[in-house]
């Protein structure tokens, strides 16, 4: 994979929303950036928070800018961590990006044939629990990610 | 009737074939009622405003009920509401054509936006897709 097309990110909405519904029983926004961040396509599902949406955009772009996981960087600006290497790094990053930085699990980036650090989109989403438990938004970002290698 | 996301894909699909027949690239989005975001769609290689654009198109068309191309009458200081097309609330007012609203019937249910062609494309596109899903 060069890079993420509309009909790639559309599979990779589909297979989480359908995740969403049938699985994880939730209502859930989904949304994929590319490389730099711009959104390809978003989608939120009948019932889910109207917010979501907006909130699946600023997460695939958080990740997409930081070639990073949503997880990690919430430990990073997690105030709890300051005075440790990891908080230390971390919390400067607060407030950056204009206000669109989204330290929030539940967004995962999409790699290309060059490795863990060609970085050639993101998706994000958002409406179930943040958190990496069975049933989260990051289920719904893996469910997106899967859909491309079936 | 509210606009389901099955009816955003149907209206995406319409924009895109249309799109595709004359030559353009472009990005559709369609809010709800309330001007909250559905679905937003950027065709490949469109360019990276376009997103941004059409989101903007659709909320104002959802907004205030009008097609986002008649915001310019509120800049005319005979007509009442003066001003309104200068106060940018939520970042995403604007006066280029190309937003329409969704009606079923006399009611505003949602509305679209494109952005990538002319601003007489881009509407022709939108109502395109609103014709697709059968209301109005």
């Amino acid at each position: 994979m060069k890079e993420v097309t509309l009909e790639m990110a559309e599979r990779m909405m589909d297979a989480g929303i359908r995740w969403a519904r049938d699985v994880g029983k939730g209502f859930a926004s989904v949304a994929v950036v590319d490389k730099g961040g711009a959104i390809i396509a978003a989608e939120r599902m009948d019932g889910a928070a109207p917010l979501s949406t907006e909130v699946a955009i600023e997460k695939a772009w958080s990740v997409a800018s930081f070639k990073t996981p949503g997880i990690m960087l919430a430990r990073l600006m997690d105030p709890r961590n300051a005075g440790s290497i990891l908080g230390d790094h971390g919390l400067g990053l607060i407030g950056r990006g204009k206000g669109r930085l989204a330290p929030i699990p539940g967004s995962i980036a999409i790699t290309g044939d060059g490795g863990a650090m060609d970085v050639i989109g993101a998706i994000g989403c958002s409406g179930f629990p943040a958190g990496m438990g069975e049933v989260s938004d990051n289920t719904v970002c893996q469910a997106g990610i899967v859909a491309l290698y079936d | 009737m509210v606009i389901t996301l099955a009816m955003a894909r149907k209206m995406r699909d319409a924009a895109i074939k249309y799109a595709k027949e004359i030559g353009k690239l472009c990005s559709i989005a369609i809010v709800d009622d309330d001007g909250r975001l559905i679905a937003l769609y950027r065709m490949d290689h469109a360019p990276i405003a376009t997103a941004d654009i059409a989101w903007s198109k659709a909320w104002t068309a959802a907004a205030f009920k009008l097609p986002s191309s008649e915001i310019y009458k509120f800049g005319n200081a005979s007509m009442p509401g003066f001003g309104f097309n200068t106060a940018n609330w939520n970042d995403r007012l604007t006066a280029i054509a190309g937003g329409l609203p969704i009606k079923d019937g006399d009611k505003v249910v949602g509305g679209i936006g494109v952005s990538g062609g002319t601003p007489e494309e881009d509407v022709i596109i939108c109502q395109e897709a609103i014709k697709s899903t059968g209301i109005e």
